[in-house]
């Protein structure tokens, strides 16, 4: 039996060697990352009868096929997946991942908490995941458990804040700050202060997304609040009077960052409050140069997971479903697309491989670390009063 | 059924029978309404049920991110308290009036036009031409306006073409006449063919004769035509007028931080998880609603022009 599991072993290990020569070899396309990942998929289901991976809190295994046909609903953002890698999983796992997307983790989380069973899987930032197990919405599960959780910086293995005894509250995915592009063109001082975006050259020259809570919490960051996603009640009315200086250099609050991106590549905005990796999609959309600055207030930014929603009906294909939908093939792709980094540090190893690194570096792919250096995205203590002070200060 | 006429016709000595009336069973009685089961679930289920949902959530509070029901009037109180929220809620009857009467001046005159002038065989191509923008995507026309208006779309080439500026101009997009200029376009086919309907029935000899008796054009059609296609005129109003009254897509898109409407303060309260405020300001807009179509109720009557 030993000698069984050694031989599927060198024999998964044999393809994942496979899979990194040819992307020594080739140039990634879509395509060809879906196949390899497919393969990588492949790969780990042939070890299912020699590894232990079956959870100890209710995950299910996280190799092999299902054997039934299973369709975990998702609710998610939409640099979480791609369709034809949600096809790729599907042919391998039996396991049909359904997104259904939010906007915001507050709007995620309610969902979560007022359907029940409706969703299998939730998407949710950095300090939402500690809420979500806290209110019970989320179970924990032992992330050693998926073989896939071996590509992941140890960094990301570890987070404090997601540990719930040995077991880990959420699979760590991808993570960034929250900064400012500017276009050098028209914008000649760095603008490295929150401050600086006041000044009134900028009128209507600065866009940004409609997230009423982080918009706040940078209000918070710029006037000097301790805790920017719970500000005490003079905390968020020194946010409100900066948001209101800030208000006549709003050219747009967009629904989506790609029109923040836009706003910059068609030079109707000079300066985005953005994620980043914005420089690469301005210059892909055929814009200008623009260029990052980080204010010295700091910043805020979000680290993203996946969760399992603790009334799932489905909790053993999760594991499953997130082992083969997190191969480094995928989400080296995933990075291709969206230009922000992952935890994944085998998918960073293929992109250096590729030709890819000097992008991946320049976007801290390397520097997980980062991640603990910024305000994390949380609950707020009174989103109540976050959204009525951000309404009163963007409506007519 | 019987009509008046067959009624009048039946013979007097024909028997009715006499005594109680027959009593039918309930299952027969509740037969007669098994027709309306489909609409009542429908109506009921997906409507009522909702809407009294909407109800107790405008009256409910949220705290921490959970709906508590404690029965208050804090959310309609806060509503009204706040300044902000008033304006944008007459920044927003001001738009969607104006976006109507522009829709109402592009689409008369060419309902007009296509009612009266055009031979009958081009009327049904150019009404397929009305139509052709709904289908595509909503959200793909209010987009395609970021092309049109934006500092590197059409309309800035052409001045720049013609040489009336040298660079990219961008007061086009993101303010309030860019969220008009799109709504008067995504509403223009709705008028145009509610008043086509209209247009394509009246009797022009009525308009002729009243001209033929001494009235100039403005006056026929004031006199005339306005009030015969009352109805349509209505109608047109309130399909352009009331959608436009909750839009926040297009205020969001093409709007910018200066053309926000009251639907888009409605979105960030949901997208905050603020149901109980959201359901508060979505009902009291309902309410608006359904006191102007109250109002509009009476437009859709119509007096009968020969007075008889």
């Amino acid at each position: 039996m030993w000698c069984y599991w050694r031989g599927q072993k060198e024999r998964r290990q044999t393809q994942l060697t496979s899979i990194d020569e040819r992307l020594f070899a080739e140039r990634m396309s879509r395509g060809r990352v879906l196949r390899l990942g497919a393969l990588g998929a492949v790969g780990y289901i042939a070890s299912a009868c020699g590894g232990s991976s079956s959870s100890s809190s209710g995950s299910g295994s996280a190799t092999g096929k299902s054997d039934h046909p299973v369709t975990l609903n998702w609710l998610t953002w939409s640099d979480h997946y791609a369709n034809d890698q949600l096809a790729a999983v599907k042919g391998k796992t039996n396991e049909q991942g359904r997104p259904q997307l939010f906007s915001d983790n507050a709007d995620a989380y309610l969902k979560i908490k007022q359907t029940g069973s409706q969703f299998d899987i939730v998407s949710g930032d950095a300090l939402w995941v500690p809420k979500y197990h806290k209110d019970g919405l989320t179970e924990s599960f032992d992330l050693s458990s998926l073989p896939v959780s071996s590509q992941l910086y140890s960094i990301a293995r570890d987070f404090s804040f997601w540990k719930d005894g040995s077991n880990y509250m959420g699979y760590p995915f991808s993570w960034s700050t929250v900064q400012i592009y500017y276009n050098p063109k028209f914008v000649k001082t760095v603008p490295d202060s929150w401050h600086a975006l006041l000044d009134k050259k900028y009128a209507g020259k600065i866009s940004l997304e409609n997230i009423p809570t982080d918009m706040m919490a940078i209000a918070g960051r710029a006037t000097g609040a301790k805790e920017p996603y719970s500000m005490t009640t003079a905390e968020i009315a020194d946010a409100k009077a900066w948001l209101k200086q800030f208000k006549p250099n709003v050219l747009k609050l967009a629904s989506q960052n790609n029109e923040v991106v836009r706003a910059l590549a068609d030079g109707s905005a000079w300066i985005g409050i953005t994620n980043l990796g914005t420089d690469d999609r301005v210059k892909d959309a055929g814009g200008p140069v623009v260029k990052p600055a980080y204010p010295k207030e700091g910043t805020i930014g979000f680290i993203d997971s996946e969760q399992m929603v603790n009334a799932s009906k489905n909790k053993d294909a999760f594991a499953r479903f997130v082992n083969a939908m997190e191969q480094a093939p995928y989400i080296a792709q995933n990075f291709i697309t969206n230009g922000r980094p992952l935890f994944n540090e085998k998918s960073y190893k293929m992109l250096v491989d590729q030709g890819h690194g000097d992008r991946a570096q320049r976007l801290l792919y390397n520097q997980p670390q980062k991640a603990l250096e910024m305000t994390l995205k949380g609950p707020s203590g009174n989103e109540q009063a976050y959204t009525d002070a951000f309404n009163e200060v963007f409506g007519a | 059924m019987a009509s008046p006429s067959s009624e009048a016709t039946q013979p007097a000595d024909v028997a009715l029978p006499l005594g109680r009336p027959e009593r039918r069973s309930w299952t027969a009685r509740v037969g007669d309404y098994v027709g309306f089961a489909p609409a009542i679930v429908l109506f009921g289920l997906f409507f009522l049920v909702p809407l009294g949902l909407i109800v107790c959530y405008s009256f409910w509070q949220t705290v921490d991110y959970n709906v508590v029901h404690n029965w208050t009037v804090d959310n309609y109180r806060y509503f009204f308290s706040v300044p902000t929220y008033v304006r944008t809620v007459w920044a927003t009857i001001w738009v969607s009036v104006v976006a109507t009467l522009l829709t109402l001046a592009v689409a008369f005159p060419f309902a007009y036009w296509l009612a009266r002038y055009v031979p009958r065989r081009y009327q049904k191509i150019l009404l397929v031409l009305v139509i052709l923008p709904f289908w595509t995507s909503y959200l793909l026309r209010v987009y395609s306006w970021l092309n049109i208006l934006g500092p590197e779309g059409a309309m800035n080439r052409f001045l720049q073409w013609t040489g009336v500026t040298d660079q990219p101009v961008s007061f086009f997009l993101y303010d309030r006449p860019a969220v008009i200029l799109v709504l008067v376009y995504l509403y223009f086919p709705f008028a145009a063919l509610t008043l086509y309907a209209s247009l394509e029935r009246f009797d022009w000899n009525q308009f002729r004769a009243a001209m033929d008796l001494g009235a100039t054009p403005a006056t026929a059609v004031r006199r005339i035509l306005l009030p015969q296609i009352r109805p349509g005129l209505t109608t047109a109003v309130i399909f352009v007028f009331i959608p436009i009254l909750g839009e926040y897509l297009t205020p969001q898109l093409v709007g910018g931080a200066r053309g926000v409407m009251i639907g888009n303060l409605i979105v960030n309260f949901f997208q905050g998880a603020q149901y109980t405020r959201g359901a508060a300001a979505a009902l009291l807009i309902a309410a608006l609603i359904v006191l102007l179509l109250t109002l509009f109720r009476r437009s859709l009557e119509v007096e009968d022009p020969y007075g008889t």
